[in-house]
């Protein structure tokens, strides 16, 4: 029995082991990388123990202006595409919570189903478009688009939260005189808000490491961090991995410190995304 | 009808931006993708209606075929094997385990990172010449992933990244569901005298059969759009040995401008996608009708 014992806890301690190896061991070495000094990144097996150095950094700055750039852009249709996407989607979820009819409920079934419209079906026809209108390489379409595809998961993942808000407290508000909007801003927001900074966590990570619309959509003027460090990778003169972790380890660092604080409403989004549509 | 109107006028302002958004930006177009697919046009030519023939193109376009075949592969291989990893890890975090927060935010760890990030790690992991997994499995005697030659390496590649940066919702969506099973089931089961085995076949096992529908179903869909893995890796050389149906839009409409059959590959994606979907509304639909009983 002891044994027993015994042997489920080093499985379950070889398990953890490999997990975290598996989870963590790619982000780490990336971010150690980063600061090792020029051959001991190529070390094997790799080394744990070194002088860390800002070399890369240095370089990063001298070779690559642009990415930070890059980081500028991202920040900002990041902070722009949130904005719209909660602000948009709470109204929105606000609307189906208090208010149901046939029409309503067959307009939540097709914000499922638009969910399922893959991102690149629609850059073929908003592509010659964007650029007749001139809008091309600018960072509105990026807050856009980065916007319009959360809305559907974040309109629905508000009416649950607000759902669980009692409607006496809208009504209490009403009886005073407060409009639906005063309502909205005053009562159910506040009450909201681990709604609101589920459908947060969502947007700031998608449009912080969007790939695919960065690529088609941007040059040179709104062109994301991510899109100037797919260029290094493809870099023709060889890939100087140096520079390569430092770019990345400076474009991780804050969505894994912000993941890493926000974990519970990234579960509770997750969670309840997947249950209610 | 009428008073129905009525009821829900107050509420199309909080609606409209929304659906603003998502008719201009998703919806619209998408119809009208469905308009180029049934016509032949390119830059600087004016479109002529040819039916279904773009459709016909595609399906028979060997490109096409290789891409299909290459999605449904990745599509197979890495969502089981996900499901079954993000399974196991789920069931060892609710037998119990130390330190169980810090263990969660790091497997939720990967989901912060971008795929351009994490095709970085990979290629220098598994470089061919430096990579220190490739020494180190060369080291041992063992075979090292030859993918930049290699169109199946290449695929095994893209797997693993795939599962590696998609585990998190994977497992959340288990656990979550483990976690809502009562436990006076299982003490049940083992006054009954079940042992752990008995017990995992069936209690843990049927409920959690809808989470596990679920789980499967939207890595399907999301596993059937994959882009940025594949092209940031191999660009689906080489010589589009590793392309994906998502590789094989891009290259028909940006590189070919073949508008026909990039708007026929589109609209074959995202009938893949509602037809895998019809399933998940349905078991929805039976899960809600099931909670109200």
């Amino acid at each position: 029995m002891r044994i027993d014992k015994f042997a489920i806890g080093l499985g379950k301690a070889v398990a953890v082991s490999a997990i975290l190896i598996w989870s963590l061991f790619p982000i780490a070495f990336i971010i150690m990388s980063a600061f090792k000094p020029g051959q001991d990144i190529f070390a094997v097996p790799p080394k744990f123990v070194f002088t860390p150095t800002w070399q890369h950094y240095a370089k990063l700055w001298a070779d690559w202006g642009m990415f930070f750039d890059g980081l500028f852009n991202s920040a900002f249709i990041t902070i722009g595409a949130t904005i719209l996407a909660i602000t948009t989607s709470t109204s929105a979820g606000y609307a189906y919570s208090r208010y149901s009819s046939r029409f309503l409920n067959a307009s939540v079934l097709f914000l499922i189903i638009v969910r399922l419209i893959p991102p690149i079906v629609v850059t073929l026809p908003l592509f010659p478009i964007i650029n007749a209108i001139g809008l091309n390489d600018t960072h509105i379409v990026l807050i856009a688009l980065y916007a319009t595809f959360f809305v559907s998961l974040g309109t629905v993942l508000m009416r649950t939260f607000i759902d669980q808000i009692p409607r006496e407290l809208d009504e209490a508000a009403q009886i005073d005189g407060a409009t639906r909007l005063t309502t909205l801003r005053t009562i159910i927001v506040p009450l909201a808000a681990p709604g609101i900074l589920a459908v947060a966590v969502f947007v700031v990570v998608f449009a912080w490491n969007e790939f695919l619309f960065a690529f088609i959509f941007t040059a040179t003027n709104a062109k994301t961090a991510p899109l100037v460090i797919s260029e290094m990778i493809g870099s023709i003169d060889g890939v100087d991995w140096g520079v390569l972790f430092a770019a990345s380890t400076i474009q991780l660092i804050p969505v894994l410190l912000f993941v890493v604080l926000m974990n519970r409403y990234l579960v509770a989004g997750l969670t309840a995304g997947a249950t209610k549509g | 009808m009428r008073s129905n109107t009525k009821i829900i006028a107050p509420a199309m302002p909080f609606l409209a931006p929304v659906h603003i958004l998502i008719l201009s930006i998703i919806v619209f177009p998408s119809l009208y993708v469905v308009w180029l697919s049934l016509n032949s046009s390119t830059f600087g030519q004016s479109p002529t209606f040819v039916g279904f023939d773009n459709y016909f193109r595609t399906l028979t376009d060997p490109a096409f075929l290789r891409a299909l075949g290459n999605t449904v592969l990745i599509v197979v291989f890495a969502v089981h094997l996900e499901l079954a990893i993000g399974l196991g890890i789920a069931l060892l975090f609710a037998s119990g385990l130390p330190l169980r927060r810090f263990l969660l935010v790091a497997v939720l760890a990967p989901y912060a990172v971008s795929e351009v990030i994490a095709v970085a790690m990979w290629r220098f992991l598994f470089d061919p010449d430096v990579g220190p997994i490739t020494i180190a499995l060369a080291s041992l005697g063992l075979p090292v992933l030859d993918w930049s030659f290699e169109p199946s390496h290449a695929l095994v590649m893209i797997g693993l990244l795939t599962i590696w940066l998609h585990l998190p919702f994977t497992f959340i969506i288990l656990y979550a569901a483990r976690l809502a099973i009562p436990k006076e089931l299982y003490e049940a089961a083992r006054i009954d005298g079940a042992s752990p085995y008995a017990a995992f076949r069936r209690v843990t096992m049927p409920l959690l059969g809808p989470a596990i529908v679920v789980a499967l179903l939207f890595r399907y869909i999301f596993a059937f759009r994959i882009f940025s893995e594949v092209w940031l890796m191999t660009q689906g050389g080489p010589a589009r040995s590793t392309e994906v149906v998502a590789v094989y839009l891009y290259q028909e409409a940006f590189r070919f401008n073949a508008f026909g059959t990039a708007a026929a590959t589109a609209w074959i994606m995202v009938v893949a996608s509602l037809i895998l979907a019809t399933g998940y509304v349905f078991l929805l639909r039976r899960q809600v009708v099931g909670n109200a009983h």
